[in-house]
């Protein structure tokens, strides 16, 4: 799914902060990347979604070498395959919870196709919803009047929506309180699973990483001096 | 479809900032029915001064300027320099060209309405606006040597009826100390309203200027026995010895360059004769700086508006990067937060100039009737016009150039965030 081959990049061109010899990412599999602040879980997290491109090296997704893509080519295999949940404050705040699900499909023509497939593009964000414990009366409200918890799952759902290959998580959990972070990730590794989608999941919170097939600690994977402008 | 969900989002966007939004958008609609408005009443003050006199081929008057003697025959603004003989008049009336003239004499007033002496002439060939012949709202026109047609505006403003008596001041001020009160006027026609000169004007008979005028020497009244009653007056002989203007209809008008051309190489006298359109125009050209000027200041006001709207995205943005990384997460590409950006300009400006131009359309439809009833002043009229078109697209086309700088920001910004949400 995502293959690694040499890695490096560098915002000025002379001084790598990113250097991955290898790594890889089988179909369905779920991965656990350890790494603190400053490890360069960022820069990686933006190389595989394609909006920065390594100095050197070989990074293909699908199959497909991002480097031979264009900017525009890269975004739009972004919208295709990667489902993105970040932190926080994932959502727009002005649009309602089945609007910022479906926003994802606004961007990519094979995830509207993949979800109109499914019954319809508000039927699949709803029953995505549902399937992450969200009661149906949320769904025409505003995001705004969402718990933090409600919220990281609407963000689930956007990113599963259309059926993309690979969801990225960048400490989805964090703001989460204790009692809902394993709750959270078995939502998360159940519909990724029911999905056959892979998942790239970025912590720094060891007492997670358990439940997932493989655990990399990116610190040990950079080869980099590890200063990353925080 | 990208462009769609853009402009869907840039939509919602606003609503969500939709304090700023407004004022925003009420700024550039001001500053569209500002400037749409001065150019209305530009067009129609324009529309009105070509329309205060027409159908008239030449006017003649002692040798000054043309503007001066525009003014002061048709605008009644200002005075002549010198006179015309009754002579040279009547020299010229007789040539084979004329089809029609207007005498007119001048210098003296009724409260401050300048009161012209003139013929019947002038009430059958005197013409305004787009030929229009002058017409009596009561009564008729002069017969008798102290009877007086008043203007509309005469009427209106001093309450006159039909019979009111009035007294002729000598001299041009609004309050004269040196009345012809020996003689006093009948009114006995009130024209109705022209939106000229004409609505200021009191019409008297040639002969009763030269009446009220028998014994004056020097700009004294006559005192004692040289007070004439109005029946000793009647029995003199009352042939103007010189007037102040003429205008002149021609048989052809063909013959009109001719004419002026003869009438300003006049041997006895020296005499200055005009064709009012091009004087008009001249005229025009000397007022119509200070539309310039105000058309000029409208034009900068909007250019503010747009400025406040370019800021207002600006300073936006900073806080809006979370927003855009979110946009990125799906798949939208900096050119995508671009347009978004430019979207927004776009939706405040249509949306404010279109709220403008129909706040001018307002203004005009229910002010236009008020000011020409109080001041006979057209200040155009309400309709779509190709200006108000072409102000809407190149305030939207302004709005879209100058959001370019707050979306060209958000471009390289949103490429140097990438996915990382910043707050």
């Amino acid at each position: 799914m995502v293959s690694l081959r040499d890695l490096s990049f560098s915002w000025d061109g002379t001084k790598p902060i990113l250097e991955i010899p290898s790594l890889e990412l089988a179909r369905g599999e779920t991965l656990f990347v350890r790494g603190s602040s400053g490890s360069g879980k960022s820069t990686l997290l933006g190389l595989i979604g394609g909006v920065l491109l390594a100095d050197r090296g070989e990074l293909a997704v699908l199959g497909t070498s991002l480097s031979s893509l264009n900017a525009r080519a890269r975004d739009r295999f972004r919208s295709d395959h990667l489902g993105i949940i970040f932190q926080m404050f994932n959502l727009l705040p002005y649009l309602s919870v089945i609007e910022n699900v479906s926003l994802a499909c606004r961007f990519s023509a094979k995830r509207t196709k993949a979800a109109i497939a499914g019954g319809g593009v508000e039927v699949e964000a709803a029953r995505l919803l549902e399937g992450l414990g969200l009661d149906r009366s949320l769904m025409r409200r505003s995001v705004t009047a969402l718990s933090v918890g409600q919220q990281q799952r609407v963000a689930v759902a956007r990113a599963l929506i259309g059926s993309p290959e690979i969801i990225i998580a960048d400490e989805p959990t964090s703001a989460l309180d204790e009692a809902h972070k394993a709750k959270f990730i078995d939502l998360l590794m159940s519909e990724c699973a029911a999905r056959g989608a892979a998942l790239i999941f970025v912590s720094h919170e060891n007492s997670l990483s358990d439940r997932f097939d493989r655990v990399v600690d990116l610190a040990e994977l950079n080869q980099a001096s590890q200063l990353e402008p925080a | 479809m990208p462009l769609l969900t853009l402009l869907h989002i840039a939509f919602r966007s606003l609503l969500n900032r939709r304090v700023t939004a407004i004022l925003t958008l009420l700024s550039i609609a001001i500053s569209v029915t500002l400037f749409l408005g001065v150019e209305k009443i530009r067009a129609g003050a324009q529309a009105g001064f070509a329309s205060t006199v027409s159908d008239t081929d030449l006017i003649v008057g002692a040798r000054s300027g043309a503007i001066n003697l525009l003014l002061y025959s048709v605008f009644r603004i200002g005075d002549a320099t010198n006179n015309v003989t009754w002579e040279t008049y009547q020299d010229i009336v007789a040539r084979p060209d004329v089809a029609w003239a207007i005498p007119i004499s001048l210098g003296d007033s009724h409260r401050g309405f300048r009161v012209v002496g003139t013929s019947g002439a002038y009430f059958e060939h005197y013409r305004t606006g787009d030929h229009l012949p002058l017409a009596m709202a009561e009564g008729r026109a002069f017969d008798g040597l102290f009877e007086a047609v008043i203007g509309a505006d005469v009427a209106g403003a001093l309450s006159y009826q039909i019979d009111q008596p009035i007294v002729i001041a000598h001299g041009v001020g609004a309050v004269s100390f040196a009345n012809h009160d020996n003689l006093p006027f009948r009114v006995v026609g009130i024209l109705k309203r022209t939106g000229t000169p004409v609505d200021r004007s009191v019409h008297v008979r040639l002969e009763a200027i030269e009446a009220i005028h028998e014994g004056w020497s020097g700009g004294a009244a006559p005192r004692g026995a040289k007070r004439l009653s109005a029946d000793e007056v009647a029995a003199l002989d009352l042939e103007p010895e010189s007037i102040t203007a003429f205008l002149l209809g021609l048989k052809s008008r063909i013959a009109v360059l001719r004419a002026q051309r003869e009438i300003n190489e006049y041997r006895q006298e020296p005499l200055l004769a005009i064709i009012p359109g091009v004087a008009l125009t001249q005229l025009w050209e000397v007022v119509s700086v200070a539309e310039t000027a105000l058309s000029g200041v409208a034009a900068f006001v909007i250019l503010t508006g747009l400025f406040g709207l370019m800021t207002n995205i600006l300073t936006s943005l900073n806080e809006r990067r979370r927003e855009m990384a979110i946009l990125r997460s799906v798949g939208a590409s900096v050119r995508h937060v671009f347009v978004l950006l430019v979207s927004e300009a776009v939706i405040l400006a249509f949306v404010g100039a279109v709220l403008g131009l129909l706040l001018v359309q307002l203004v005009i439809f229910v002010a236009a009737p008020i000011v020409v009833d109080a001041t006979g002043v057209h200040i155009g009229n309400a309709g779509l016009t190709m200006f108000d078109l072409q102000t809407l697209g190149g305030v939207i086309i302004l709005a879209g150039v100058l959001a370019g700088v707050p979306a060209w920001r958000a471009y390289r910004q949103s490429l140097a965030d990438g996915l990382t949400v910043r707050i």
